[in-house]
Formats: C-alpha cells, sequence, structure tokens
C-alpha cells in the first residue's frame, strides 16, 4: 500500500512537471526551463518563427 | 475598447524599466544598451483595456540591427493607438533625432522626458512646455526608476490614443529638401502607397529596406528627383541627417538651459579615468572578478579562514535539505527498498545536489547584477573592444558574452543586437563557451572535492577567464579560415554610472533562484527519475533475475550492470585522451545537454550510490571522536545508520576533504583530468535548449550544426591539451 500511495504521488509530481513545461513551451514561454521574466529574450525565446 | 500604447526610445533610456512600472513585470533591465532584444507586451495595472508594448532600443528608424528592425516594423507598420517616446534628459539632443523620425511616422505620440533627477542633478533646466508648443504633443517630465510622473504620462498617453490626432508637420527641412521630399510623396500617393510622407524621406534617404517595398520603376524616379535637385551622386541620408539636427540644435537651444557652460567634468569621468585607463582597466576587471568568486565559491573568504557568503548560505540550505530527506526516509520505512530507493537516492539526492547550489547562483547574480546596473559591465566591453577587434570581432560581442554567463539562451538571442552578420554568427558559437549559471555548480563540485587542498576561488576563477580567453582565440580562427569577410563597427554609448536600487537588485537575484527553483522542479526533476531507473536497472530487472539474486529481492541491479553503465561504456572510450574515459563521467557529459545542472546530478546519485556501509566505516575510522561529532555523530560514537546521511553532507557537498570521494577520483584520477572535465563542460555544446536558440538565431539546422561541431571540436581539443599539459604539472 505504502508503494502504491508513494508511486502515485511521484506520478502525479511527474505529470504535473511535464504538463507545466509542454504548455508554458505552447504559450510560447520559455524553452530553457526557467522563467522568463528574469530574461532578456524573456516571452519571446519559445515562438514559433 | 481596448488600446496599444507602446514603448520606444533610444536603448538605455528607460523603456524597460517604465514597461515594469507601468505593467507591475519584472523584465530585465541593466544599465547598458541593448537589454530588450524583442518587443515584450504587458497590460497597463490600472486600467486592463490598454496593452503597453516594451520595444527593443534604437536611435533612428533607419535600422541596422535585427532588434532596431523589430522596433521600426512595430511603429510602422502595427501602428500603435499611441507611443510614448522615451527621452533620456541627460543626452537630449541624440534622444530627439529618433522623436523627430516618430513624429514623421504620424502615430499619436506622447513625449516623456526621463531621468529628469539627472538632468536637475546638473543643474540643467528642459522646459517640457517649450518642447510640447514645438512638436505639438505632450511632453511629460518623468523619472521613470521611482514611478515620478508616470500617472500623468499615462492620462496623456491615454488622451493621445483616443484621440488618434496625428502630430502636426514640422518645418524641419529647408525648401529644396521639402520640394524633393514633397515630389516623391506625389510619386508614392499617385501608386497608391500609405504612409507617403513618411517613406518619401525613407527612399531619399536610400533606406534599403523600404526601397524592397517599392517598384524598381518608383525607385528609379525618386532617384531622378535627387538627381536634378542635389546631382546623380548626392548621399541625401548625410543631407536629411544633417537638417534633423540643425533643427534639434535650434529647438535644444529655445528649450534647454544648461546649469554651466563647457565641458564638466562628471562623476562617471572621473571614474573612467580610472576604470577605463588603458593600463589600469584590465587589471581592475581581473581583481573586481576575482573578489566576485571569493564572495560566491571560498572555504577561506578573503584570506579570514571563513566560508565566503554564498558557502555559507549554501550550508543552510544542505542542513533544511538534509532533514527533508530524513524526514522522507524515515516515512518510507515500510517501503519496498525501489520505491525506498526511487524518493531517497533518485529524487532527493538528486535535487539536493542541485538545491545546495542556489545560494551560490544567488551571490554570483547578485553581484554581476550591481556591476551591470552600475554600468561598469558597460566599460569592460569598451575596454575589451581593443582586444576582440584585434581577433575581428567588437567589443559590442561582449554583451551576449556577458549574458551568457547567467544563461546560454538570453545571450544567443542577444547577438541580434550586432549589426555584422559575421559578429553574429561567430558569438553565437562564443555564447556557448561562457560559464553559464548551470555550469557553476559543475565547478563547485569539482572544485571542493577534488581542489580541496588548492586555492579554490582561484580555480573556479581561472575557468571564468579561461573562456574568454579560449573564445578570443576561436574567434580568431573563425575569422581566418571560417567567416571571412564582414568587419564591423563599434559604436557603443558608455552609460552614467549609477547607484542600483536595493529593488532592482533583489529582483534580479530572486528571479534568478526562481528560474533555478523552477528548473528544478520541472526539468531536473524529471532528469533525477530517469538518470535513477537507468543507473539502478536493467533486463534482469524485468525477466526475474535480479529479484532471484538479491537476498532482499529487490528487482534493482548493481550500477556497473544498469542501462545506463551500459550505454556510458560505449561512449566512455572518446573520452579515454581527455583522462575521463569511465562510463560515469561520460554520462555526465551527456545529461549535461539536457540540462548542465544534470552533471552534479548524475555525478551526486551514481558516486553515492557506490558508498558501502564498510566504506563507510572505514572511511570515518580516520577521525578522533571530537571530529567525529563535529561532523553530526552523536556524542562523537560512529552510528552506522547516520553515517550515509553524513558522509553525503560532510562530502559532497561542503567537500574539503580531498579523499573523500574514491569512487570519483577512481575514474577521474588526477587533477589535470579533473580540470579537463570541467574545461569540456565549460566549452562543448550548451543545453538543448540553447541549441533551440542557437537555431534560432542561425536559421537554418547546417549553420547551427556547423556551430555546435566547432563548439565540440573546441571543447575536445582543449581538455586533450590541457589534459596532456595539466598532467606535467598537476
Amino acid at each position: 500500500m505504502a508503494d502504491i500511495i508513494v508511486l502515485v504521488i511521484v506520478g502525479v509530481c511527474l505529470a504535473g512537471s511535464i504538463a507545466y513545461t509542454v504548455r508554458n513551451k505552447k504559450r510560447g514561454g520559455s524553452s530553457c526551463g526557467c522563467g522568463c521574466s528574469g530574461c532578456s529574450g524573456g516571452s519571446c525565446c519559445g515562438k514559433k518563427e | 475598447m481596448s488600446y496599444t500604447i507602446a514603448l520606444a526610445g533610444n536603448p538605455n533610456c528607460g523603456k524597460t524599466t517604465l514597461f515594469n512600472d507601468l505593467t507591475g513585470s519584472r523584465q530585465r533591465v541593466g544599465n547598458w544598451p541593448g537589454v530588450t532584444v524583442d518587443k515584450k507586451e504587458g497590460t497597463y495595472k490600472k486600467d486592463k483595456e490598454i496593452n503597453i508594448m516594451d520595444l527593443p532600443g534604437t536611435y533612428s528608424l533607419s535600422p541596422y540591427s535585427a532588434e532596431e528592425i523589430i522596433a521600426r516594423d512595430y511603429i510602422v507598420k502595427e501602428k500603435p493607438d499611441a507611443v510614448i517616446d522615451i527621452v533620456d534628459g541627460t543626452s537630449i539632443e541624440r534622444n530627439l533625432y529618433l522623436t523627430l523620425q516618430i513624429l514623421e511616422t504620424g502615430v499619436p505620440t506622447v513625449i516623456a522626458l526621463n531621468m529628469m533627477d539627472e538632468v536637475e542633478a546638473r543643474g540643467d533646466k528642459i522646459g517640457a512646455e517649450k518642447l510640447s508648443e514645438t512638436f505639438g504633443v505632450p511632453v511629460v517630465p518623468v523619472v521613470a526608476r521611482n514611478g515620478k510622473g508616470i500617472q500623468e504620462l499615462m492620462e496623456e498617453a491615454v488622451k493621445a490614443a483616443k484621440e488618434k490626432k496625428p502630430p502636426k508637420k514640422l518645418p524641419i527641412f529647408d525648401e529644396k529638401l521639402q520640394g524633393a521630399i514633397d515630389e516623391a510623396k506625389k510619386l508614392l500617393e499617385d501608386a497608391g502607397e500609405s504612409d507617403s510622407e513618411w517613406k518619401a524621406v525613407k527612399l531619399l534617404e536610400n533606406d534599403e529596406n523600404v526601397a524592397g517595398q517599392v517598384t524598381e520603376e518608383l525607385k528609379k524616379q525618386i532617384d531622378g528627383i535627387v538627381a536634378k535637385a542635389y546631382g546623380p551622386e548626392a548621399d541625401l541620408e548625410a543631407v536629411v541627417a544633417d537638417q534633423r539636427y540643425q533643427y534639434i540644435a535650434k529647438v535644444v537651444k529655445n528649450a534647454v538651459k544648461k546649469g554651466t557652460t563647457g565641458h564638466v567634468e562628471t562623476k562617471s569621468d572621473k571614474l573612467d579615468k580610472i576604470l577605463t585607463n588603458r593600463i589600469l582597466a584590465l587589471p581592475i576587471f581581473a581583481v573586481i572578478m576575482y573578489l566576485l568568486f571569493a564572495c560566491t565559491n571560498s572555504e577561506n573568504f578573503l584570506f579570514l579562514g571563513i566560508n565566503s557568503p554564498g558557502i555559507w548560505l549554501a550550508g543552510i540550505v544542505e542542513s533544511i535539505w538534509e532533514r527533508l530527506t530524513d524526514l522522507a526516509a524515515g516515512v518510507l520505512g515500510g517501503a519496498s527498498p525501489w520505491v525506498y530507493s526511487l524518493v531517497i537516492d533518485g529524487i532527493m539526492e538528486g535535487l539536493g545536489a542541485i538545491l545546495g547550489f542556489i545560494p551560490l547562483v544567488l551571490v554570483l547574480y547578485i553581484l554581476i547584477s550591481f556591476l551591470e546596473d552600475c554600468g561598469y559591465m558597460a566599460r569592460i566591453a569598451f575596454v575589451l573592444d581593443r582586444i576582440f577587434r584585434r581577433f575581428g570581432l567588437s567589443g559590442r560581442s561582449f554583451i551576449p558574452l556577458l549574458q551568457g554567463f547567467g544563461c546560454s539562451v538570453p545571450a544567443v538571442m542577444a547577438t541580434r543586437t550586432l549589426e555584422s552578420e559575421k559578429d553574429r554568427k561567430i558569438t553565437t558559437i562564443l555564447a556557448g563557451f561562457m560559464p553559464c549559471g548551470a555550469k557553476l555548480p559543475i565547478f563547485a563540485l569539482f572544485v571542493s572535492t577534488l581542489f580541496a587542498d588548492s586555492n579554490q576561488t582561484l580555480v573556479t576563477y581561472s575557468l571564468y577567464i579561461f573562456s574568454i580567453v579560449v573564445a578570443i582565440i576561436v574567434s580568431l580562427l573563425l575569422n581566418k579560415f571560417v567567416y571571412k569577410d564582414g568587419a564591423s563597427n563599434f559604436i557603443m554609448e558608455l552609460p552614467q554610472y549609477r547607484i542600483p536600487t536595493l529593488k532592482s537588485i533583489l529582483i534580479h537575484g530572486w528571479e534568478k533562484v526562481k528560474g533555478f527553483a523552477v528548473k528544478a522542479g520541472t526539468v531536473i526533476f524529471v532528469s533525477t527519475i530517469l538518470i535513477w531507473f537507468l543507473s539502478g536497472f536493467n533486463f534482469g530487472s524485468f525477466n526475474g533475475t535480479n529479484a532471484a539474486e538479491n537476498e532482499d529481492g529487490s528487482v534493482m541491479c548493481e550500477m556497473n550492470d544498469s542501462f545506463m553503465a551500459s550505454i556510458g561504456n560505449v561512449i566512455a572510450p572518446v573520452f579515454k585522451p581527455l583522462g575521463f574515459g569511465e562510463w560515469r563521467p561520460a554520462v555526465g557529459v551527456v545529461t549535461g545537454w539536457i540540462a548542465k545542472e544534470n552533471v552534479v546530478v548524475t555525478f551526486a546519485q551514481l558516486y553515492d550510490e557506490d558508498v558501502t556501509d564498510e566504506y563507510l566505516e572505514e572511511y570515518f575510522a580516520q577521525y578522533s571522536p571530537e571530529e567525529l561529532e563535529e561532523l553530526g555523530f552523536e556524542g562523537g560514537e560512529y552510528d552506522a545508520e547516520a553515517a550515509g546521511d553524513i558522509y553525503s553532507e560532510s562530502v559532497l557537498f561542503e567537500g574539503g576533504d580531498e579523499n573523500a570521494l574514491p569512487h570519483m577520483k577512481d575514474d577521474i584520477k588526477t587533477k589535470a583530468a579533473a580540470y579537463a572535465y570541467m574545461v569540456f563542460n565549460l566549452l562543448c555544446m550548451p543545453c538543448f535548449a540553447a541549441v533551440g536558440a542557437m537555431k534560432r538565431e542561425l536559421k537554418t539546422w547546417k549553420e547551427t550544426g556547423k556551430a555546435v561541431a566547432v563548439q565540440m571540436v573546441t571543447a575536445y581539443v582543449v581538455a586533450l591539451l590541457v589534459n596532456v599539459a595539466g598532467g606535467l604539472f598537476l
């Protein structure tokens, strides 16, 4: 039971982090994994050409 | 109804500072020209119907570099409802050149006279009302850094956007030139062209971009107008510029009252006499950078025998993470061995390895931000121009390289501020050589474990100097053999020295930490699980072999038999001549291409696994009870259960003992090999995200492949030389 609970938690975290990265990229956000706002190329580096 | 207001102005006039103030954003600002390289959109925080567009800085609407074209195209083609033209009051003559051109486009405009605090401090007075009367548009004095005058500015801008009233036509040009403009304008109107007046001026100026938008026939007719008025060889670009400056001179004479006449030596001038001195400039830069690293990563801070602020803060983070790991280990007491291993040896170990370095990154970037914001780094571009020029690059290239100290992605993007294509291509390659924030943990890990008996600050510092030296040499070679054409001139305005605001410095630091934490929670988190899986499993995990062989029934395998070892053993021989031809360091290089932080994560997972109970007992036997107590053993007695955690904390993160990671030393046997490993990671292909940015700027995969090949060959050759030559001395 403990194994299942731990694996569910890890799985949710994993899915969440992948979803966050994909969503961020689709929005034209960062492609490096960092935040955009502190970056001089922020908000444009992930945009489609 | 929504309105769009664009912020335009010369580089480093305060556009992004104003943008942040209006929108509540935290976009990167800096005290050098060219911080913003693309347009950025936000919403006015007091009225969500107002969109604010921050444009890259430009000196004129006759652009030379890629980011200037972005600014010009936005104003001319996309036509915002209004433009706020930000004029740096301390350099009003130069700034008004762009103002005249913006007014010529016919877009409703409001002028923001920025940096009025500095104007007043100089004793100068600028008559905003007189300027407003002359230009026929509102002129509002502001201080963007503290928000003074912003409310009034926005009221005027919104009014202008709603009224959509174009600015009045100004008597800038003499009769002869105006006559030629009118003739060209008529031709354009007859041909059905929009913005005929603005295009007429641009075509007379021989603007290539605008010339490409009209027919050859029309262009020939306009050339005829120029030839008729000024002769066939006339350079009307100079004539137009000259008349604009004459007009500006008249306006300034009328509206600006200088506090003093003649040249007055400012504090900036006095400082520049020392900091940009031909002889002193580079030694001063070297000392400043050394102090930077002494504050960041030293266990003998300024030779005082104490930890640097970065190391001190890292200790706090590590102890918090250690407690969290203990807590997780306690909770997982009843879980299967492989689930326990996933959470503790995989995720907690991997993330802990990288989070422990956040304080070092924080301290380093707060200090670099200070140097950037006070205006010192722009001087270094000026100083380095003398050296860079000899090797075929302009000092302007230093600005993208400087951004590479933070992250390669914005560094590569900042190459668009360079005018020559050759400079852009070469600087894109060189940006990958720079020690980005993600490489710092690699250096810190290696320095603290394999160079524990050396001057650690000096070793870290030498890598930063190394990156610049290699960049210069590679630039020379590329200029000589690959990109031979296209010389460029270096024109860069040196900003005034300013004391950065605490808020600005803290925002820079916070954004860097936030970026690091986001990366740890996404890319690195996924990587820790992937590395853990590949280094703990093999085919036997799935066909029952491992479960049958292991006493505890675990499906996991010995690390040397894992998938990771199989992959690593294939590529490791390539690195043999460099001194690290074992599978673990080889795998570290490869995982580093996902994100450079992964090198440390990989080492933390792969080398920690090899520390057995027997080894720990033997290792700690060398310490006295007092020393054991100091390390964390209660009552100074060896405790097998606590030994693993204490070993990880005291050895892997804090270092201090050159013999602390025996297995790492088995693979990377000499200091020369260790330095070669750091050099290889410093110079080789950056992470995939940076390669994506390279593709964006270089346009084709062929050019990108060429750039990556140069980086890889450079890294290999230099690391080989380091290992061979270093073997003689280290």
